[in-house]
């Protein structure tokens, strides 16, 4: 019986560190809506990205994957005589699959030098909405000056020093561009950064399509010049209502809404009514309006180099270095459920990770010479998280050493993912170091009681 | 304490790859290579062992424990020192209290398989101490063919912790039966 011993003992001890390989990195990262939390299946994205100026304009040109358009934000539906609201953002994707698609890119001078070497990840403090632990109010990005004291957001910087920051060029350029709420009115929207995410100054490219006081929405498709009145919901989830249609409330096919009219089980009618933007918020074009074919989106924006907001907008200039960061939304995502980038430097007629090539005339005529950038989800690592004991990397960032020094997208979308889960991915990885080190000890005792008995007979 | 322990770690991965060489050899050479490699191998996995308890420790305090335990490549680095310095350690007691009957049957297979599992678990810990620091290797990338991103923290279920658990205490239990029977 002896001489089986030893051999059952190595085989259940190879056999014990094969289960352990076969099913480590198991039973933890779940998805939990209730604590916002939401893992995509995908992980990182390509994105390409082309740059071209004139003596007037910036253009840039964005193209990146996408399984279909994400060209509705909320909608609403009607069902047994009332309008229901559809569309709105969940953690993670919408179940509906509704939920606009978005490009954006955040843009520095300089003047927030913290940008170009960390990127995003400056803009993400404590509270914001959608982590786990977010603020009772809605907190969105800001910048970490904004603020008396680092994972503060609710200790804001006195007004003075808050108007003295801007007009230092604190605050980050954002052009965000929307699949369902800007660009079938040919724009952007034009936001910006600093103590909190906002529009620029005059009016965004929309608004909301509901009377409150009526319980029903204000406009509707104009059957004249659409011939409908509304969508079918069955045709939105079949993916029937493509670009090649009417499908956002432009004012060009509104009507006032007919409460009267026989409305229909399914009908549906946008929740956002579009409009010409104005003012400083109006800046960005997207000329030809942003298209999405054969999977992927095409976008195309456009802004005067200057545009005479400076404390709107980074203005750009000739020869002129900046550092940008981007971000997509897809899979009727919305809130922190992005793909980002690390910060990229741009260059106007000079080499940078984007060189933007100066051109002359009215349009680029854009090639086939891309940037590639790795889009990447962020999981939920916020500033004052990267500045704390618990990264490891902290000194470096006081040293100024740039992520993309220690980083990669491939890194960080892990370690991202990890953040969401510390303690319980810590408490794992304790109780498997100590059963490692128990088998190991078992088969220490098997076999030295196993030779030792070999010798002794 | 990084660069200590950088310094301190070329000491234990050394002595135990060397040890694995000296197993190596006594393995297929009952000759004079054999005897002399295993006369030179408790010395080797011995000193093995106290510069990887010492290099452990050191590295213990290369960052905070908040940070270390918060880091998925620090917790993957930390799992298989700790699993290395274990291994080691055992092959040192046994080769230790065993002697010469470690080289004759079954037992000089065991040995064999498990210096090769040892020479796998330093040189994991190696790469990921490498990735700590900045220095990149494409065994990363072999682990990531084999089944493991390493910017994930290795750790498994609940389940699988009982199994281990439990294959332990199986494993030394039958040892025990056979220490019982012999002096029967």
């Amino acid at each position: 019986m002896n001489k089986y011993i030893l051999p059952v003992a190595s085989a259940l001890f190879l056999g014990g560190l094969l289960v352990s390989w076969v099913t480590h990195g198991t039973g933890v990262v779940v998805n939990d809506p209730a604590r916002n939390i939401s893992i995509p299946e995908t992980l990182t994205v390509p994105l390409q990205v082309q740059a071209a100026y004139n003596d007037e304009t910036m253009f840039f040109r964005y193209r990146w994957p996408a399984d279909r358009p994400g060209i509705f934000h909320d909608v609403l539906v009607y069902q047994d005589g009332a309008w229901q609201v559809r569309g709105n953002a969940v953690p993670g994707s919408n179940p509906d699959g509704l939920h606009e698609d978005r490009v954006a890119m955040m843009l520095d001078d300089g003047s927030v030098p913290e940008f170009g070497r960390y990127g995003g990840y400056i803009t993400i403090g404590a509270g914001l909405a959608g982590l786990t632990d977010e603020a009772p109010e809605e907190v969105t990005k800001y910048l970490p000056a904004t603020r008396n004291r680092l994972g503060a957001w609710d200790d804001m910087a006195p007004e003075d020093v808050q108007a003295r920051l801007r007009e230092a060029g604190y605050f980050l350029d954002l052009w965000h561009w929307r699949g369902g709420r800007s660009n079938p009115t040919g724009y952007s929207d034009d936001q910006n950064i600093g103590i909190e995410r906002a529009g620029d100054g005059g009016q965004s490219s929309y608004g909301t399509n509901w009377d409150k006081e009526s319980s029903q929405p204000n406009v509707m498709f104009n059957p004249e010049v659409t011939g409908f009145a509304a969508l079918r919901w069955d045709d939105i989830m079949a993916g029937r209502v493509t670009q090649d249609q009417a499908y956002a409330l432009t004012p060009e096919v509104s009507a006032p809404f007919d409460a009267d009219r026989a409305w229909q089980n399914g009908d549906v009618i946008p929740r956002r009514t579009l409009r010409q933007p104005d003012g400083s918020r109006a800046d960005i074009t997207a000329p030809g309006k942003g298209r999405w074919a054969d999977g992927y989106w095409d976008v195309t924006l456009a802004r005067a180099l200057d545009t005479g907001a400076p404390q709107d907008d980074k203005i750009l200039r000739d020869l002129g270095m900046y550092d940008v960061g981007f971000a997509i939304h897809r899979n009727a995502t919305g809130g922190r459920w992005h793909y980002v980038s690390l910060p990229q430097r741009l260059g106007l007629g000079r080499e940078a990770d984007i060189t933007a090539a100066h051109f002359s005339g009215p349009q680029p005529q854009w090639g086939d010479a891309w940037t590639d950038v790795t889009l990447f989800y962020p999981g939920q690592v916020t500033w004052p998280l990267l500045n704390s004991k618990a990264h490891a990397g902290a000194e470096r960032i006081a040293e100024g050493v740039p992520v993309r020094f220690r980083h990669t997208p491939e890194q960080l979308t892990n370690y991202g993912i990890e953040v969401e889960f510390t303690d319980q991915i810590r408490r794992q990885w304790l109780l498997t170091i100590l059963a490692g080190v128990v088998l190991i000890a078992g088969f220490g005792v098997a076999l030295n009681r196993t030779v030792s008995a070999t010798k002794g007979a | 304490m990084a660069a200590y322990h950088v310094v301190l770690v070329h000491f234990p991965i050394a002595l135990w790859l060397s040890s694995a060489l000296l197993i190596f050899l006594r393995v297929i050479s009952d000759g004079p290579l054999g005897q002399a490699a295993d006369r030179a191998l408790p010395l080797f996995l011995v000193l093995g062992v106290v510069f990887g308890a010492v290099t452990y420790l050191v590295g213990l305090n290369v960052w905070a424990w908040e940070a270390i335990s918060s880091s998925p490549m620090g917790r993957n680095h930390m799992l298989t020192a700790s699993w290395s310095l274990a291994y080691f350690t055992l092959l040192a007691i046994t080769r230790l209290m065993q002697g010469d009957a470690l080289w004759h049957g079954f037992p000089r297979l065991v040995m064999l398989v498990l210096s090769g599992v040892g020479v796998v678990l330093v040189g994991v810990t190696g790469t990921l101490g490498g990735h700590l620091i900045g220095v990149y290797t494409e065994v990363g990338q072999v682990l990531r063919l084999l089944g493991w991103e390493i910017y994930t923290t290795y750790y498994v279920p609940n389940l699988t912790v009982g199994l281990l658990i439990g294959l332990g205490l199986v494993m030394a239990g039958l040892g025990l039966m056979a220490g019982r029977k012999a002096s029967a």
